[in-house]
């Protein structure tokens, strides 16, 4: 290649290479789908599948642009509808004279299922999705022929299943996105991103709007990872060997957030006062020197391969740190300080120590990726999502209210369309219930499947009579799909775009042996849009998620996070805290969108949990680490004043009010005076003497229950006034 | 009696599972997908797929080879 002839070609290469990057992945994607469907639909015709439709319902329902949710949701969907058959088959064997039974039953069913469909809203609740999916759809149709409902429930497995292989074939072979790589890029970003963020925040250049919007995109970003490591293990056998240490390294990065935050308030609160500010300058060089550790990595993406030297490099700054430490230690003694200041250095020298360490830890784990097999992989604690009950419920008893509600219809009414009438509603239930806005999405699939009903109607009594042949019915349909793909292929408009071929398959697609019966069609028509109109009315107006009682409740949960800390069982402990409290402020993050005090209210929630949580948690850890000493034995007095102190904080957090706020102050301050008070034969280091430590995190609990910042404070101002509702 | 290929034992067309008739391709499907699994569980353990360029082709290969061996079994 010459400079010369290339010079030219290079705006318009990079131009091409953008294209290819953005909207190219979007093409690809409408390409994929449309060969997907043409080998499925050739196929459901050439083996007379029964209902055509349901194979490309499959197809869409599963397509995704990168394979690995394919394989996943596949995967899922397959246990979803043998789960739904399983228990379809079993209600028809035993309520097929009893209408009424059967509906109750089939409306409870279907209510469960879209409860767990909010409860997990990962691929489990895909799985609930699909099992109360299917069931409808075998259930409706079979009720009004029980004899025939084996074969019928065996022949829609057969086309769920002849759909499946058709998308995960088309998705994994030809012209593969594969998740795994969006996992390793989107992590490597983050971890630059991350080392920005902290180096700005290190040098005091960030504003608290971007401190809140920054942990916002790492929380959301944990949950995202947490999903793709998933989705990637069950398309890469190389993700899969490393799946262990690829939680690990979310959870390190959770860990390494949380400890950076706390750090940063630490500085905050030592900034907003003369005397803290003595002690901020005497951290000065130790900050520069992580500012300086940290430089490379906000540079330039950090590499497995790079990330060996990076966490040399770390541990070297490690040991460079403590005899900086020890150093301001004495500056500080030979100003004379008080003993107040003395701590907050002392806490906020550990704080730091433990990030650097943290971050070296990150280094490991990444620099580990480089290997097939690692002793780091052995990682037994898993991302336990935190969902509200309440919310899972709702949105199940919506759902099952509906399908009585218009299986009751249908009875009284006897219209011929009915089952196509309850079908819908509960597809359009378990297909919103993972959304955040389920009145917006059932909304736009109203939109779609309307336009769909149009479009269908005219190719169904117009064109398809002119047609012979398969390719030519695909000539006739291909634009009609191509649409609704590209649709999908945007999350803004993804509800139009699944409405459009989802009601397009079940409506106007010809059977094998097609009739031309335009009351029929018209009928299954206005059944489908009434029935959307009424989920999407049901999901608005009863109970929507996305409204303050839910905020509350999820605030209320937050909140609980504290409770577990104090109570719950410590194995694993850190790593169920840590991703539980972000999946919770995750889901309240997005159902309050457009609420921007709601979300910053949620988010002062979610540091003050995290900071005092954390710090309980290490509390606890290190009390578990004791040696059997005299002086650290169960019935001593600081032992009993942690003791205390833990009771103070659960109830401060279940009932946050000035009360309460005064007891766990008290009590942690009594906890420090008991610590401090108890002698212990070791050198005052934090390497050697745990009561030293756990002074440090003591103290840090009372600063962060001090802090003006925290909800608590407000807590103390609002007693009993429920704030969100303002 | 149907004369066995080969003088070996031959497989049914059609098994009765539980009093359903089923053709023994959908059975062996099952068995070449579980098959299937247990190798590639096998492969990612030993570490071969990183020398593999497509490793969803090279399973779904894999699965067609074994599927269609077993298949012409059947109907041969």
């Amino acid at each position: 290649m010459t400079s010369l002839s290339a010079a030219p070609l290079a705006p318009f290469q990079r131009a091409l290479r953008e294209w290819a990057q953005s909207e190219g992945v979007i093409w690809i994607f409408i390409f994929k789908s449309l060969l997907s469907i043409f080998i499925a639909l050739w196929l459901a015709y050439r083996l007379e599948l029964p209902q055509p439709g349901t194979v490309l319902v499959t197809v869409f329902i599963v397509m995704q642009r990168q394979n690995g949710e394919v394989l996943a949701k596949s995967f899922y969907r397959i246990i979803g509808t043998l789960l739904g058959l399983t228990v379809m088959v079993a209600l028809i064997a035993l309520f097929n004279q009893e209408r009424v039974l059967f509906l109750l039953c089939l409306a409870i069913w279907v209510g469960l299922c879209t409860a767990g469909a909010a409860r997990y809203r990962d691929f489990r609740g895909y799985a609930c999705v699909l099992a109360g999916y299917t069931a409808v759809m075998i259930g409706l149709p079979a009720s009004l022929h029980p004899e025939a409902a084996f074969m019928q429930a065996l022949w829609r497995v057969v086309e769920i299943t002849v759909g499946i292989l058709c998308t995960g074939l088309v998705s994994g072979l030809i012209l593969p996105q594969t998740s795994s790589a969006t996992l390793r890029s989107t992590s490597c970003n983050r971890f630059r991103d991350f080392a920005r963020f902290a180096r700005a925040g290190l040098a005091g250049r960030l504003e608290p709007s971007e401190v809140e919007l920054n942990h916002a995109r790492f929380a959301a970003q944990a949950v995202s990872l947490e999903n793709l490591r998933n989705a990637s293990a069950f398309e890469d056998p190389r993700i899969r060997v490393r799946s262990g240490r690829f939680a690990r390294m979310n959870n390190e990065f959770m860990v390494l957030s949380t400890r950076y935050h706390a750090f940063y308030q630490l500085l905050q609160r030592l900034q907003s006062s003369a005397a803290g500010r003595e002690v901020f300058e005497v951290l000065q060089p130790c900050l520069a020197d992580i500012s300086s550790v940290l430089a490379p990595l906000s540079e330039r993406l950090l590499m497995d391969q790079d990330a060996a030297a990076q966490a040399e490099r770390l541990a070297a700054c490690k040991h460079a740190l403590m005899p900086q430490i020890r150093e301001g230690r004495q500056q500080l003694s030979i100003k004379a300080i008080g003993e107040e200041l003395m701590l907050d250095y002392n806490t906020a020298a550990e704080l730091l120590f433990r990030f650097v360490d943290d971050l070296h830890n990150y280094c490991l784990t990444q620099a580990s990726l480089v290997q097939h097999q690692h002793e780091r992989e052995q990682w037994k604690f898993s991302f336990t999502p935190r969902a509200n009950g309440m919310a899972a419920a709702v949105a199940g008893i919506r759902c099952a209210v509906l399908v009585l509600g218009l299986s009751a219809f249908w009875i009284a009414t006897a219209w011929p369309s009915g089952p196509t009438f309850v079908l819908t509603v509960g597809l359009v239930s378990a297909l919103t219930s993972i959304s955040s806005n389920p009145g917006r999405l059932a909304g736009q699939l109203l939109g779609g499947a309307t336009l769909s009903g149009l479009i269908g109607f005219f190719l169904y009594f117009w064109v398809y009579p002119l047609l012979d042949g398969f390719p030519l019915l695909y000539c006739s349909i291909a634009p009609v799909l191509a649409l609704g793909t590209f649709w999908v292929a945007r999350p803004q408009t993804a509800g139009y775009g699944v409405g459009l071929l989802v009601w397009f398959c079940i409506l106007s697609l010809p059977n094998n042996l097609t009739l031309y019966d335009p009351a029929r069609f018209l009928n299954n028509f206005l059944a489908a849009i009434l029935s959307i109109g009424i989920a999407a009315l049901a999901s608005t107006f009863i109970l929507p998620p996305s409204q303050p009682w839910l905020w509350r409740r999820l605030e209320q949960d937050l909140r609980m996070r504290v409770v577990f800390a104090v109570s719950g069982k410590l194995r694993g402990m850190i790593a169920g805290f840590e991703s539980g409290t972000r999946d919770l402020l995750n889901q309240g993050y997005a159902l309050a969108a457009g609420r921007p005090d709601v979300q910053k209210r949620l988010m002062r929630w979610m540091f003050s949990v995290l900071e005092i949580g954390h710090a309980v948690i290490e509390l606890r850890q290190e009390q578990a680490r004791l040696p059997k000493e005299p002086w650290y034995a169960e019935d001593t007095p600081w032992q009993q004043s942690i003791r205390l102190l833990g009771r103070a904080l659960v109830r401060l957090f279940i009932q946050p009010d000035a009360e309460n706020q005064q007891r766990a102050l008290s009590a942690v301050e009594h906890a420090i005076a008991a610590v401090r008070e108890t002698p212990e034969p070791r050198p005052p280091q934090f390497d050697s003497s745990p009561l030293r430590r756990m002074l440090s995190y003591l103290h840090f609990i009372r600063s962060s229950l001090l802090d003006p910042h925290s909800p608590l404070v407000d807590g103390r101002a609002a007693i009993g006034r429920p704030v969100l509702a303002s | 009696m149907a004369e066995p290929p080969l003088g070996g034992l031959s497989l049914p067309r059609e098994i009765a599972l539980f009093g359903i008739y089923m053709p023994t391709l959908t059975l062996l499907f099952l068995l070449c997908l579980a098959v299937g699994w247990a190798i590639d569980r096998l492969m990612a353990w030993s570490g071969f797929y990183q020398h593999v360029w497509h490793p969803i082709l090279l399973r779904v290969s894999l699965f067609t080879c074994f599927y269609g061996t077993l298949a012409l079994y059947i109907y041969r």
